[in-house]
């Protein structure tokens, strides 16, 4: 976009009236605003808590939670070991050891040997997802995540794997694309449907 | 003088050599793709990538005349007068056309190709090429298979640029490779039953300029923009072959062969492209150990150097003589310092050179103009390949140290003669060759001879196990230095690793013996004091190598006649990268 082109828009700020100038409307407003959700809360109509865990919280259909490894219909891993999450990775979180695929795999000729995400030093920026060719690594919707030591938090091929399991059926993949070898370039492949949760 | 004209502007052309359309514009900064091209093969013109728009100039009237169609660049003389346009939407639209035909039936295995990263259909797709192509027929699927024992061919990736053919008729002359069938059918193949199998064998994969052709050793191993490249020198022959060591994650990947018209072209020999093997060994000493009552056991770094230090010293004073075996698998400022550390201690110790390692006889490829060659030769420079049999990389430079310091270079088995006669005290022995020098039986006699037996090596040999103290020490990969090869060429290493856990590299063990102070030693700095003090290394002065090397005894270092490297394809990438990023920058700006 050039800087001359027509259709943008320029924005000016507003100049202040003058009782805007005085500041004290503006404050009493608020302090309106704030009376009126302590009044809707306490009569108990308004609240926007939950009482986790008991009632649990369902994020929005975008939200980046847990990696998963997503399988193909074999049940193997998708993975091709192409490292362009790891490479585009911001935080240096995922680790992958590539390996020749055996000779029965005949759609492709390298898979993941291993595949390790440290989730503590993960951001969640789910750029791992974009750069992913073949749609291996997605990001669940799950937040629950915890562990009691750090070994704990960092998730290896069966456990991404597991988490894929997990949520299968809460989230399908989002992209369905044929195997690499005999099917279209990547860039050219339509998303087949929209994301979102199964109702 | 002679000139050129490229896209309007008028060059000076080098004299005396002879150039084609894609080297004259190379010189000048001005890009022609090319993909079957290369300086060292003949000329066939086959993948029309460098096809440009080409004219003269009339030298009395001044008039351009150009010929009506476009002119492969590799197949054009840079002659005086000669008109080349590079950047006419003619030549743009049919880099364009070229790209979309060579993708016709090309996989686009990027993900998972070995190639993917240092590509020559990536990159110029991505700088010449179109981002769409029309092609709705049926892909030809190739076989993939395999052509040598280390060599994995993806036929279906292949786009016949013949460059892996023309190699082994031109410069091996063992033919292994052709063409079998004709148009979209055509494949490179070997002979049914007669796979490559020669000492060169492995420059095909790096001939590539796609991933058709494989190296099995690295494939599917790393991911290339990962690997960190160090130019380095390799250390198997004495011939001293340029290298890049490829390393990620402190463990090396592979070597690839960097050019250099006066020692090894654009070639490595099988042998040193799968050393690098030695530098990861799981077995090299990892910690510096040293005689405590009857027992060597593993102690602290200074601890074992204090402890060599001292008994040297020691000996020394007490008159007994000391021997030292200078290793011809050290560098030239290693073998410096220990000659003078040594000399110091006491300046009637005996310096000798170590074992000589020599395999069969010397093998030398002599490409000629004529025999082989299939294309037009008139662009080339043919320079002939040696494997030493001498596989050892300084031994001309140790030898010439050995001279500055007593005058006469003593042979291994000599010293180990006037050792068993019980001439000598103390024994300051060192190797860090990856091979066994002295099996058990040799080591016990030199063990015998003297009272006092200090090793530094990278492995843990016969002898480490019957020394007094054991100095671990770098391997070629973890240290920085200069070897002279068997032409007397001073070139520099770099390091490729950091020195690994309880070992340090030779040239800081030498300099904390020698109590050499100011801190971390450099092996700039002891090479221009080298350079200083001995006249045969004067080329080094100032601690400064030119790129191809030096000869030793050479006064200033001659100037390489013909030095075109040609772009390698991750350069011309890196090159639209930053522009990319200037693009985007001036973006981010506004």
């Amino acid at each position: 976009m050039r800087p001359d082109d027509p259709s943008l828009k320029r924005m000016i700020p507003p100049t202040l009236k003058l009782h805007e100038k005085f500041y004290l409307p503006q404050i009493v407003g608020g302090l309106l605003v704030t009376g009126k959700h302590i009044l809707s809360a306490s009569l108990g109509k308004g609240a926007i808590t939950v009482s986790y865990p008991e009632d649990q919280h369902v994020p929005s259909a975008n939200y980046r939670g847990v990696h998963r490894l997503n399988k193909d219909e074999q049940g193997r891993v998708k993975c091709v070991a192409c490292m362009l999450c790891a490479t585009a990775c911001p935080a240096h979180c995922i680790d992958i050891v590539g390996a020749t695929a055996p000779e029965s795999w005949s759609d492709r000729e390298k898979y993941c040997e291993s595949f390790v995400i440290d989730e503590l030093r993960c951001i969640y920026c789910g750029m791992c997802e974009e750069a992913c060719p073949v749609e291996a690594i997605e990001l669940t919707g799950l937040y629950d995540l915890t562990g009691l030591s750090r070994e704990q938090m960092i998730f290896d091929k069966t456990k991404l794997l597991s988490v894929f399991d997990l949520t299968r059926d809460a989230e399908p993949m989002r992209y369905t694309t044929p195997p690499p070898k005999a099917g279209p370039r990547p860039t050219e492949v339509e998303p087949s449907g929209l994301p979102g949760p199964k109702a | 003088m002679a000139t050129i004209l490229i896209n309007g502007q008028e060059y000076p052309l080098p004299e005396g050599e002879k150039l084609n359309a894609i080297q004259a514009a190379q010189r000048i900064g001005v890009e022609i793709p090319y993909y079957c091209w290369h300086p060292s093969l003949s000329v066939v013109a086959n993948c029309r990538m460098c096809e440009i728009e080409v004219g003269s100039k009339d030298p009395k009237t001044g008039e351009i005349r150009m010929v009506p169609k476009l002119v492969p660049g590799c197949q054009t003389p840079a002659k005086d007068g000669t008109v080349l346009v590079t950047d006419s939407p003619k030549v743009v639209e049919h880099q364009r056309m070229i790209m979309e035909l060579l993708l016709l039936n090309h996989p686009l295995d990027c993900p998972v190709c070995d190639q993917a990263g240092e590509c020559g259909l990536q990159d110029y797709s991505y700088s010449n090429g179109q981002a769409v192509h029309r092609f709705v027929e049926e892909r030809v699927v190739n076989p993939r298979k395999e052509v040598a024992e280390t060599i994995q061919l993806n036929a279906d990736r292949c786009i016949m640029c013949t460059r892996c053919v023309r190699f082994t008729r031109e410069i091996t002359h063992t033919g292994e490779l052709q063409v079998i069938s004709r148009g979209s059918h055509a494949e490179i193949d070997i002979f049914p039953g007669h796979p490559v199998a020669n000492a060169l064998a492995g420059n095909v994969v790096d001939l590539c300029p796609v991933g058709a052709l494989l190296d099995k050793d690295f494939l599917h191993k790393q991911r290339v923009w990962f690997l960190s490249k160090h130019d380095g020198v390799c250390t198997r022959c004495s011939t001293g072959c340029n290298i890049s060591s490829e390393e990620n994650r402190g463990e090396i990947w592979r070597f690839k062969p960097r050019n250099n018209p006066l020692v090894n072209d654009y070639w490595i020999c099988d042998e040193g492209r799968y050393s690098y093997k030695s530098a990861n060994d799981p077995s090299l000493l990892t910690a510096m150990y040293a005689r405590i009552g009857n027992e060597l056991g593993p102690v602290l770094t200074d601890q074992a150097l204090k402890s060599a230090g001292q008994e040297l010293t020691k000996v020394a004073s007490e008159g007994g003589k000391i021997a030292a075996v200078i290793s011809p698998f050290l560098t030239v400022e290693e073998a410096y310092l220990l000659a003078g550390y040594i000399k110091g201690l006491s300046p009637d110790a005996v310096l000798a050179l170590g074992a000589v390692p020599v395999v069969g006889e010397d093998q030398t490829f002599t490409p000629d103009k004529v025999k082989g060659r299939n294309g037009d030769t008139s662009f080339l420079d043919p320079k002939p390949f040696t494997i030493h049999a001498e596989k050892c990389p300084n031994r001309k430079g140790v030898e010439a140290v050995l001279a500055h310091f007593q005058g006469e270079v003593i042979d291994f088995n000599a010293l180990t003669g006037r050792i068993a006669a019980g001439e000598f005290k103390a024994l300051y022995y060192t190797s860090g060759s990856p091979d066994l020098w002295a099996d058990e039986e040799a080591a016990r006699s030199l063990r015998s001879g003297v009272s006092y037996l200090v090793v530094q090596d990278t492995l843990v040999t016969p002898l480490a196990q019957l020394a007094d103290v054991v100095l671990a020490s770098a391997t070629f990969a973890e240290k920085a230095g200069s070897y002279v090869n068997a032409d007397g060429r001073l070139q520099y290493a770099e390091a490729a690793l950091p020195p690994r856990d309880g070992s340090l590299p030779d040239l800081d063990i030498l300099a904390i013996l020698g109590g050499r102070s100011g801190g971390p030693v450099e092996s700039s700095a002891v090479l221009a004091e080298l350079a200083a003090k001995i006249p045969a290394f004067g080329v080094a002065a100032g601690g400064k190598l030119p790129t191809y090397g030096a000869l030793l005894g050479d006064a200033p270092a001659p100037l390489p006649t013909n030095g075109d490297a040609p772009t390698p394809f991750i350069d011309a990438w890196s090159k639209t990268r930053a522009q990319i990023g200037t693009r985007s920058g001036a973006g981010a700006t506004r």
